[in-house]
């Protein structure tokens, strides 16, 4: 799967990158990366999921060529 | 179809996010509506300074494709809810130095309360929801990634926002809502 991020997520992490293990759901997800890097675990908590540009709920089930947006808190205005 | 209405249907479909300099006076020529006798248009500019930090610039990062479509979404939500007869809403990316305009939302009604409430419904769900972020560039040469959406501190969910679970009205009441962007800035 493919995970994009944006803002401040991209001091934490790369713009774009790819996972190869299998992770089921966005908790998981989560995890994983907050394993990958401690420092954005609070980040990461506030942040949003959307796959395919629609917001999806913690317990999505993620598949093998999902598209991941990680959206942290608006900020815009 | 009359011109006013050709006008209404070219500032419908305009783009809502941007990476030029936002044109408040040619969308408010296009926000007339022969049925509208009150038409508000909100700004919202770029200040040189935030918490006795002296802002250079700032920097505006967006997911263009979920932005554009939920601003639609919002302006297509408030013109039903509130029978509104134009609105209107561009967003800034990229570089917006200070005193040029980040956001406009333009609404316009029969009768000003609508407008007024329209506008300030849309410019806080904007803030609080549309994946746009922004960067403040300091004098001194730092910089820091703004935060004005901390709701899910007290919501718990990142998917509910403070207005969504009031119950007094779709809008945080104003001094409720500078003490806890104030309390969210100082956090960050």
């Amino acid at each position: 799967m493919t995970i994009e991020v944006y803002a401040i997520l991209k001091e934490y992490f790369e713009k774009q990158f790819i996972i190869s293990e299998q992770i089921s759901d966005i908790n998981a997800l989560k995890e994983h990366l907050s394993i990958q890097n401690p420092e954005a675990i609070d980040i990461l908590r506030s942040c949003r999921f959307a796959v395919d540009d629609e917001f999806v709920a913690d317990t999505y089930q993620l598949k093998e060529n999902d598209s991941i947006s990680i959206i942290p808190p608006s900020s815009g205005g | 179809m009359t011109a006013s209405a050709l006008s209404l249907q070219a500032v419908e479909v305009s783009q809502c996010i941007s990476s030029e300099p936002l044109d408040l006076a040619g969308l408010l020529a296009k926000s007339h509506h022969p049925l509208a006798g009150a038409v508000v248009l909100f700004s919202g500019d770029v200040r040189d300074n935030n918490l006795g930090n002296h802002v250079d610039y700032l920097e505006y990062e967006a997911k263009e494709s979920m932005a554009a479509k939920m601003i639609q979404e919002i302006l297509l939500e408030a013109k039903e809810r509130w029978n509104l007869n134009i609105a209107v809403a561009q967003h800034r990316i990229g570089k917006v130095a200070v005193g040029e305009c980040a956001v406009v939302v333009i609404t316009a009604t029969p009768h000003r309360r609508e407008a007024y409430e329209a506008n300030r419904h849309i410019i806080d769900r904007i803030k609080h929801e549309v994946p746009i972020w922004k960067c403040e560039y300091f004098k001194d040469g730092s910089k820091k990634w703004g935060g004005n959406c901390n709701c899910h501190d007290i919501t718990g969910d990142p998917n509910k926002h403070l207005y969504e679970t009031s119950t007094s009205g779709s809008d945080l009441p104003a001094p409720m809502k500078e003490e806890f962007t104030g309390s969210i800035t100082r956090r960050v």
